[in-house]
């Protein structure tokens, strides 16, 4: 029997990318699936609806079910026209995957207002509108499958990316407090963190991309597989097989998956009365300070 | 007297109360000028009393201390200029930025409304990059500064009924470890701080959220089951002592961290690392092929935060 048969997915940004290998994935395995994409452009300009409409029919080609929706999810309206649109089209919702995102890079120092917000927008309100609605549904029939798309980037932290980073960072955040509002209901929220080349990997500014390779760092976590690979962990997850994983965040590159750990504390130092600033500087360098790795170091002075 | 901090110039956010008060009067202790910014606002973020930030600096100088109040709020990109504008207008430069502001509307995912997803977002996530965005012009330029954020708890570990707040604190941490590495090539480091502290705001979080996290056994703020006990009576003035550590030039190469700080406890939070893997030769998962190494490896014996109850 496929993993998904019977079920119904809205899986947002599904016009290309990943979100595309996902909602594919997920249809042959037997969802119907919602395909939510406004077509816009990696920095979020232009629209072109034409872009959900051509994965649905690649989805129908193949046997499979699929509506096209073109509802943004940075507003409350259409999220909510979102979950709307799998329950006229197909009687409920199982399963919701938050894909759709924007890139806006820039460094701290020179972002803009605008660059900020839309990206803010989309990412961090656009998962938080999609999966409130899905989540009122949710909670009525006891079951449920959120999986939202944080990154390495807000994990670790890339630099030009404060909006990217702070918005996925909060999508982590977010899935773990849901995790948390929901469990009890028979719902599960995880994270996926990937690394593929896509169209919006490949948009990060020659200049982002020359400061980081100059510095060493990574520009997606080093690996990189198909925009593809992300999509058979993601399914899995929505599956009844996973209705025990709960709260967690996954990286996802090729054929490597990958649990990350919870944040928790590392080395510790404690007294039992208040410390001044004199004592820490003592006592920090050599106890929580050995070996503290400074992801930017300040270059020597030059002469 | 201690001097850690002579001749530097601070801006503390959210300093009228709690946590920020206590960081605003320990770093002007410590030979700071301080711009004590809060706009006097009830934890929810209504209404307005510009007197709050007033006191904060009458106890400053009352104590020898140098201090400006500012009412600004920080949840627009004019406010964090002004905030910036501040601390040159009055005391011609700015060294340290410390971000406490932040408001709470507390409400089960389910039922979260616009307003209050949009609120806590604003003064939180907003709210740190209107300032820093500023500060890190000057920073830059002066090849010098210290960024010190607010995360928490909340964000790092989740706490139910806080999906806006855990957002917000969680994307801080990001933003800052963003900042760290665009700013630290220019002297300048970014740490953020997560604390645990008996403060109005936690005072604030509603009767409904605190029971049915007791209910459901889900773990609080203590990070260790449902029992807020461990929060009762942590001093929210033990936070300043290790965030003047960090703006001091002790801290210079501490950058890109997070630390847990509560009562006399200070702890240095774990990066994101790998705790178990699965892997495929092919490079290319097969359906059935993950499928088996994910349920009989990688989630077997996960922990659930909040398992599934019968109705």
């Amino acid at each position: 029997m496929p993993l998904l048969e019977d079920k119904v997915a809205i899986v947002t940004g599904a016009g290309r990318g990943i979100g595309r290998g996902v909602a594919k994935l997920m249809a042959a395995e037997g969802a119907k699936v919602v395909v939510c994409d406004l077509g816009v452009n990696v920095d979020g300009t232009g629209a072109d609806i034409s872009v959900a409409q051509q994965v649905v029919n690649e989805i129908g080609e193949e046997g499979g079910t699929a509506v096209a929706c073109t509802e943004s999810v940075a507003t409350m309206d259409g999220g909510e026209k979102i979950v709307q649109t799998a329950v006229d089209n197909f009687g409920k919702l199982d399963i919701v995957v938050t894909v759709a995102g924007i890139l806006r890079d820039r460094m701290v120092f020179n972002m803009s207002e605008e660059e900020w917000d839309d990206v803010i927008a989309v990412h961090l309100k656009g998962t938080f509108t999609v999966v409130k609605h899905a989540s009122i549904l949710f909670r009525q029939q006891r079951s449920g499958r959120i999986i939202t798309f944080s990154s390495t980037s807000g994990l670790y932290g890339n630099s030009g990316q404060a909006n990217y980073g702070a918005a996925k960072d909060g999508i982590a955040g977010f899935t773990r407090v849901c995790a948390r509002d929901l469990g009890r209901y028979g719902v599960t929220a995880n994270a996926i963190s990937p690394s593929a080349s896509t169209r919006m990997t490949t948009s990060v500014p020659d200049e982002a991309r020359a400061l980081r390779s100059a510095r060493g760092i990574a520009a997606g976590g080093g690996l990189r597989g198909d925009a593809e690979d992300v999509a058979p962990m993601v399914t899995w997850l929505a599956s009844d097989e996973a209705q025990h994983v709960n709260g967690h965040v996954f990286h996802v590159t090729g054929g490597l998956v990958t649990l990350l750990n919870e944040p928790e504390p590392v080395k510790t130092i404690q007294k039992d009365s208040r410390w001044t600033v004199d004592e820490l500087a003592g006592v920090f360098p050599a106890t929580i300070g050995i070996e503290l790795y400074n992801p930017a170091p300040a270059p020597p002075p030059s002469a | 007297m201690p001097n850690n901090l002579e001749g530097k110039v601070a801006i503390v956010t959210g300093s009228g109360r709690g946590v920020g008060r206590g960081i605003a009067k320990l770093m002007a202790e410590e030979g700071a000028k301080v711009v004590v910014v809060d706009p006097g606002v009830n934890v929810d973020g209504t209404g307005f009393d510009q007197s709050i930030a007033e006191v904060v600096v009458g106890e400053i100088r009352d104590a020898g201390g140098t201090a400006v109040a500012c009412t600004e709020s920080v949840a627009t990109m004019d406010g964090g200029e002004r905030i910036v504008q501040s601390a040159i207008d009055n005391f011609g430069r700015l060294d340290i930025v410390v971000c406490c502001a932040g408001i709470l509307r507390d409400r089960m995912v389910f039922n979260m409304t616009e307003q209050e997803w949009d609120d806590v977002i604003a003064v939180h996530l907003k709210g740190t990059f209107t300032v820093v965005k500023h500060a890190c012009i000057l920073f830059r330029q002066q090849r010098s500064g210290r960024v010190i954020t607010f995360s928490s708890q909340s964000g790092l570990v989740g706490n139910s009924g806080q999906a806006n707040y855990g957002a917000a604190k969680s994307g801080i941490a990001g933003f800052t470890k963003v900042v760290a590495k665009d700013m630290g090539r220019y002297g300048v480091t970014a740490n953020s701080i997560a604390p645990r502290a008996t403060t109005r705001m936690i005072g604030a979080i509603p009767e409904s959220a605190a029971e049915i996290r007791a209910r459901g056994g889900v773990a609080t703020l203590s990070g260790e089951g449902g029992d807020d006990s461990q929060l009762q009576n942590l001093d929210p003035d033990g936070i300043a002592p290790f965030v003047a550590y960090l703006a001091s030039d002790y801290a210079a190469n501490i950058n890109g961290q997070t630390f847990l700080v509560y009562g006399n406890t200070v702890s240095l939070m774990s990066q994101p690392r790998p705790e178990k893997a699965i892997w495929t030769e092919s490079g290319h998962w097969e359906m059935d092929e993950l499928s088996a190494q994910a349920r009989g490896y990688l989630t077997a014996g996960i922990p659930n935060p909040a398992p599934a109850q019968q109705r």
